[in-house]
């Protein structure tokens, strides 16, 4: 791997950090002007992560105050924000954000803590927000199918109900998470987290026996179940399985719920890789071409492949990671990253697929623009929403990871 | 065809029809009003739609669209106690001294609707506008001149938006005046 221009990419990538953050705190998906000028608590999380992660504890906390204080009267946190924190969304619930916010406070209370816990630990800020986090995890459990044990979601990571209205395994997983953070905040202040304990437990356990296939040996994508109440599910109108290979496939090990060397993820991960590895330009699409929704053209994810360098960092498997991390430090365009990438031919195809279909909306004629001006369209290539502030959050957390791992003095 | 589960949109419009002949156009405006700022209180402050800029917002899709154009099959035009409702709070925005406040209304549920975002807009420390409207069945625009005014813009503006959409707002910021 061309460690030099990694170490270039990833001090981009803390600046762009830094200079996306509004003033007010929330950081954006990408660049007032661009295409996502809002803040989406699941960009937004992964960028206080991110913050966490090169050490921005300031930026992180700011953060952390703007999403906390703009959660919604029943413990929800919406699906975008303006820089105001007012809810500006305009998709249905995605409660894996409700999960994500828990998981990167979490987060940054531990690094606050780090070596000397106990005396450092940022106890002053949980205790503050102590009452945001308990209505976020009950607005999670609020949405749990006791039937099943798992949490309904209509949207998830993708966006996309089509494959993601049910019982969702990156939003489950998000939740999941969420809560055991949740449960280990609150026992910092002494509190009786018990019950959150036994709910998060419960719902652990649907996660790694309801969403994983023994025959498959893998994880499965979502149970898809119209109505959350639906009871028995099993006369929802909806109900059926999604086992289609999805990159978020790997959330329980990204979300650290099970380990990256549990055989489950390893199975999972090898699957991802053989189904999702793009043969043409390298990189980690996000799920099959079939699915039909690729905005821009079908090809690989920079913060998807990010996500599962760090499996192959996490197992000691340099030659993989290297593999994974070096495709997106390549793809770099001035040590800048978009959304995804995709080719000439893969664009046109959607292009057609979209107009025909009547389904192309006017506000991508501005994403079909950027796409053929970007210097990139005359090697063969379709950058798309270039720079995109989440990819560059999770290249921060997995070039930490491998050079901790791999380089470290 | 309806079935059990699909029965509650159906049964408010209806509703809607029989609040009419039971207590009057006016009334009715005060029960969906009344409802719809119950329900912003639940959600809390916002502003639902895209944004073509910081202060205008707009729905390509039409709030319970389908719904409605369901509705309007069953019964070929709009019931009469629909359009009661209508003229009544066309003639209370002629009353009004604050007559931008009110909905460009081209469907009985807009009442509603305007109520619902009017509230969620005010939590947010806003006011919130209407500038114009077009019905889920498309043949109805209705805009709200004195809104359009206070926004700075004109009729044409609005109606080029609502080419592309259902509900055109307008965002006040009160501190920046």
């Amino acid at each position: 791997m061309n460690l030099i221009e990694a170490e270039r990419l990833y001090e981009n990538s803390v600046r762009i950090l830094k200079r996306n953050q509004h003033e007010n705190g929330g950081f954006y998906a990408s660049p007032p002007g661009t295409r996502y000028p809002f803040i989406y608590p699941r960009d937004h999380s992964i960028c206080i992560y991110g913050a966490v992660e090169a050490g921005l504890m300031n930026e992180a906390r700011k953060g952390l105050e703007f999403i906390l204080s703009s959660q919604k009267p029943l413990g929800e946190f919406s699906q975008r924000y303006d820089v105001d924190g007012n809810d500006a969304s305009y998709k249905e619930l995605q409660i894996d954000g409700n999960g994500l916010v828990l998981f990167v406070l979490g987060k940054y209370f531990k690094a606050t803590g780090g070596s000397f816990f106990e005396e450092m630990a940022d106890k002053a800020f949980i205790s503050k927000y102590w009452e945001t986090i308990e209505k976020a995890v009950q607005f999670i459990l609020m949405n749990k199918n006791e039937e099943v044990d798992l949490i309904h979601t209509i949207n998830s990571i993708h966006e996309y109900p089509a494959y993601e209205h049910g019982f969702e395994i990156y939003a489950n997983c998000a939740c999941c998470a969420g809560i055991y953070a949740a449960i280990d905040m609150g026992k910092a202040l002494e509190k009786d987290v018990s019950a959150w304990e036994e709910q998060a437990d419960i719902i652990k356990r649907a996660i790694l026996t309801r969403l994983y296939s023994p025959r498959r040996r893998s994880f499965v994508k979502c149970i898809r179940v119209k109505d959350k109440n639906s009871k028995p599910i099993g006369y929802d109108s909806f109900a059926s399985m999604v086992h289609d290979i999805d990159a978020v496939e790997y959330a329980p090990a990204y979300f650290e719920l099970i380990s990256d060397y549990d055989i489950k993820t390893m199975s999972t991960v090898r699957r991802i890789h053989q189904e999702l590895w793009d043969s043409e330009i390298g990189g980690l699409n996000r799920y099959p071409e079939y699915w039909g929704r690729n905005n821009g053209g079908y090809g690989p994810w920079c913060h998807f492949t990010c996500q599962l360098a760090n499996h192959h960092t996490e197992t000691n498997n340099q030659d993989m990671a290297e593999l994974y991390l070096d495709w997106v430090v390549n793809m770099a365009h001035d040590y800048t990253l978009p959304e995804h990438i995709s080719t000439i031919e893969r664009f046109e195809l959607w292009l057609e697929d979209y107009t025909n279909a009547r389904i192309l909306r006017d506000s991508k004629v501005k994403l079909i623009d950027d796409i053929r001006a970007h210097p990139r369209w005359q090697d063969g290539l379709a950058y798309v929403t270039i720079p995109l502030i989440w990819p560059h959050a999770e290249y921060i957390i997995s070039y930490r990871k491998y050079m901790g791992k791999f380089h470290s003095a | 065809m309806i079935r059990l589960e699909n029965l509650l949109p159906r049964a408010f419009l209806t509703g809607i029809m029989k609040m009419v002949d039971m207590a009057g156009s006016l009334e009715t405006i005060y029960w969906m009003q009344s409802i719809g700022k119950e329900l912003a209180d639940i959600e809390g402050p916002g502003f639902e739609g895209a944004r073509a800029d910081s202060d205008i917002v707009y729905l390509p899709i039409s709030p319970f669209g389908n719904e409605v154009v369901e509705f309007s099959k069953i019964y070929e035009e709009n019931p009469a106690q629909f359009n009661s409702v209508i003229s009544t709070m066309s003639k209370l925005k002629g009353e009004s001294d604050a007559p931008w406040e009110f909905p460009a209304m081209s469907h009985v549920l807009d009442v509603l609707q305007h109520s619902y975002n009017q509230k969620r807009a005010e939590l947010a420390g806003t006011r919130l506008y209407n500038l114009g409207s077009k019905s889920p069945l498309g043949d109805v625009i209705q805009y709200n001149d004195e809104a359009i005014e206070r926004a700075g813009l004109t009729k044409q503006d609005v109606a080029v938006m609502l080419e592309k959409a259902f509900f055109v707002y307008f965002i006040e910021h009160p501190e920046k005046e």
